[in-house]
């Protein structure tokens, strides 16, 4: 153990500086992304453009959410074999306060342009379908001490702010062990885990029904916070492989990144995706036994025009369905699959394209023409998505770079650090 | 009864020397031996050379069954032998058969797992000769052995307990078959 922690130290100086680079570099291409954006807004249509941005934000925000939750987990159920990629989750945790800055534009056009710039419940002179305005509408009426513009503002900043509080609680405590190697901070970290956990599920679950449920607040699902979750957990353990292939290539992880490691990860990853297959194909069957038209109406304008005819987005969900559950599923039955290098990133990969997929699955049909049919899932969105995905992700990856070197590697003097290490099968 | 015994068996005192001598016999080539410790000794069967376990091909054929299982099931009954609509819906649709087959997958998935397991470990086995010696019991305590079997192609009485010996075999028996 001593041997790998002098590495570790050792090491530290010359990654410093490369990371500092790395981390420019991440904020130019944030910053061009975002910039492309912007000009989306002029160049092309505003809302789009917004849902876009919408996604965006969303995604990189639950793959936070996702390590925020899968560190939390690793001190309540005092995880050992996870203890290497458990750092590398906590830098992540940096960017939270950068997301939150991204995410107000949309709270802030919200307030200032037309209410229903993107949520069209913000304006109760919204004309909805059928010729009624959101503000006579029953179902809105209903919901309405829940779905209105303080309510959302508020709740937006408290989900924030819980998750910035946690991460800062959970990254001083173990940050702090690397310098003194005190047991308290493994205790004060499973405590922050106990009522994390039950703080992080209210507010992910409150975060996915008024960011991307609300956009059609007629509907009903209560697995809707669990899709979301499982989502956010993929994403980040996607992210994680990611980042302890990349530390492993240039060397920093040599001798301590096993195949066992990724194994364990790999199979994290394969129970995630059931668990993803699980929620999802429940709140579909759910809908589609019960047949209520307050809920098959969802999943009808993903599937059919007014004409009957299928819409493209009737086989973006069968992408969905097999490529972000079937494909994933068979492809990590295979041990060998789960510890050769190419082939996990491959599919870590292609669930993080499948993950914004979904989000666009449930992002998009939101856009709608003049007859009320959701505008097809081929146009120039895509672009405005991807610039959005490239323009947050940047931002990330320059909080993940810019909190790297602040700390150890790996978390030296964590009291499970050479379980981690030796973690066999 | 043959002059042949079942093999040899050969006692070590540390995990590291039955580790390292395992690493040998390996690199002879042997194929037919086995260790006796105690406790479970991580790395121990890559020392010994052994492939991963084909388990997971039986639990991946039991899966494939139990879907399969569950779709004929729901369709046979709900489509062929007494067709009945129910609630609008279709005679058969795969999103209801989903349920049961997710569970027939599982089901039949774990009873794969166990049967393969003891039809590829050969339990229960009521006896071995092995239990023979006495040695059996301080393997179960506090020592390390090796045993080679006389079946193994490479097998040679006078060259395997050499080679035992060599690897830091104590004690080497020759065990009745």
């Amino acid at each position: 153990m001593s041997t790998h922690a002098a590495t570790a130290s050792a090491a530290l100086p010359s990654e410093t500086s490369s990371s500092c680079a790395c981390a420019g570099k991440a904020l130019g291409v944030g910053l061009a992304g975002i910039v492309l954006t912007i000009i989306g807004l002029f160049v092309s249509d505003g809302h789009a453009v917004a849902l876009s941005w919408l996604i965006g934000v969303s995604f990189w925000t639950a793959i936070a959410i996702g390590m925020l939750m899968l560190v939390m987990i690793h001190h309540i159920l005092d995880a050992s074999w996870s203890v290497v990629l458990r750092r590398q989750f906590e830098h992540g945790l940096a960017a939270f306060p950068w997301l939150a800055l991204l995410f107000a534009p949309l709270v802030i056009v919200s307030w200032t342009g037309s209410h229903d710039y993107i949520w069209n419940w913000m304006n109760p002179d919204a004309v909805i379908h059928g010729g009624h305005t959101v503000g006579h509408d029953p179902l809105y009426v209903k919901k309405s001490s829940f779905l209105n513009l303080e309510m959302f503002t508020a709740m937006t900043a408290l989900c924030f702010a819980a998750w910035i509080w946690l991460s800062a609680r959970l990254r001083k405590a173990s940050f702090s062990q690397d310098a003194d190697g005190d047991l308290k901070w493994t205790f004060m970290n499973r405590k922050t885990a106990a009522f994390g956990l039950a703080v992080g599920a209210i507010t992910l679950s409150l975060a996915a029904i008024y960011w991307i449920k609300s956009l059609e607040y007629h509907w009903f699902s209560t697995m809707y916070g669990v899709w979301f979750f499982a989502n956010c957990v993929r994403g980040a353990l996607a992210i994680g492989v990611l980042m302890l292939l990349a530390l492993y290539k240039r060397g920093d992880l040599k001798g301590i990144l096993n195949n066992n490691h990724l194994h364990s990860v790999g199979m994290l990853i394969f129970a995630f995706t059931v668990f993803w297959a699980y929620v999802t194909f429940s709140q579909y069957f759910l809908i589609w036994n019960a047949n209520v038209p307050e809920e098959t109406f969802w999943y009808n304008l993903r599937e059919i025009t007014r004409a009957g005819e299928p819409s493209q987005w009737k086989y973006v969900g069968m992408l969905i369905l097999f490529g972000h559950f079937l494909f994933p599923f068979l492809f990590l039955l295979s041990y060998k699959n789960k510890i050769t290098h190419s082939r996990i990133a491959f599919i870590v990969r292609w669930i993080l394209l499948m993950i914004v997929i979904d989000l666009i699955f449930n992002v998009g049909p939101a856009l709608k023409d003049s007859h009320g049919e959701p505008l097809p899932f081929l146009s120039l969105n895509l672009l405005w998505t991807a610039t959005s995905i490239v323009g947050v992700g940047g931002v990330f990856f320059w909080a993940y770079l810019k909190s790297f070197p602040k700390t150890k590697l790996i978390p030296i003097r964590d009291p499970r650090i050479t379980e981690c290490l030796t973690h066999h099968e | 009864m043959s002059a042949k015994p079942y093999g040899l068996i050969a006692t070590f005192d540390t995990t590291p020397s039955v580790y390292h001598a395992a690493e040998q016999v390996r690199d002879a080539g042997y194929k037919n031996w086995d260790c006796i410790t105690p406790f479970p000794i991580h790395g121990l069967d890559k020392a010994m050379g052994l492939k991963r376990s084909n388990v997971p091909k039986f639990s991946l054929c039991g899966g494939l069954l139990g879907f399969t299982t569950g779709m004929s099931l729901i369709y046979y009954t709900s489509a062929v032998s007494y067709p009945l609509v129910v609630g609008g819906k279709p005679y058969f649709s795969p999103l209801f058969a989903f349920p049961v087959s997710y569970e027939l997958t599982i089901l039949f998935t774990a009873f794969a797992t166990i049967g393969g397991m003891f039809f590829l470990n050969g339990l229960p086995m009521h006896y071995h000769p092995v239990l023979k010696s006495d040695k059996i019991l301080s393997g179960m305590d506090d020592k390390f052995h090796i045993v080679i079997e006389s079946a193994d192609p490479k097998f040679n009485l006078a060259l395997t307990k050499a080679l035992l010996e060599k690897a830091g075999g104590k004690d080497i028996q020759e065990l009745e078959a």
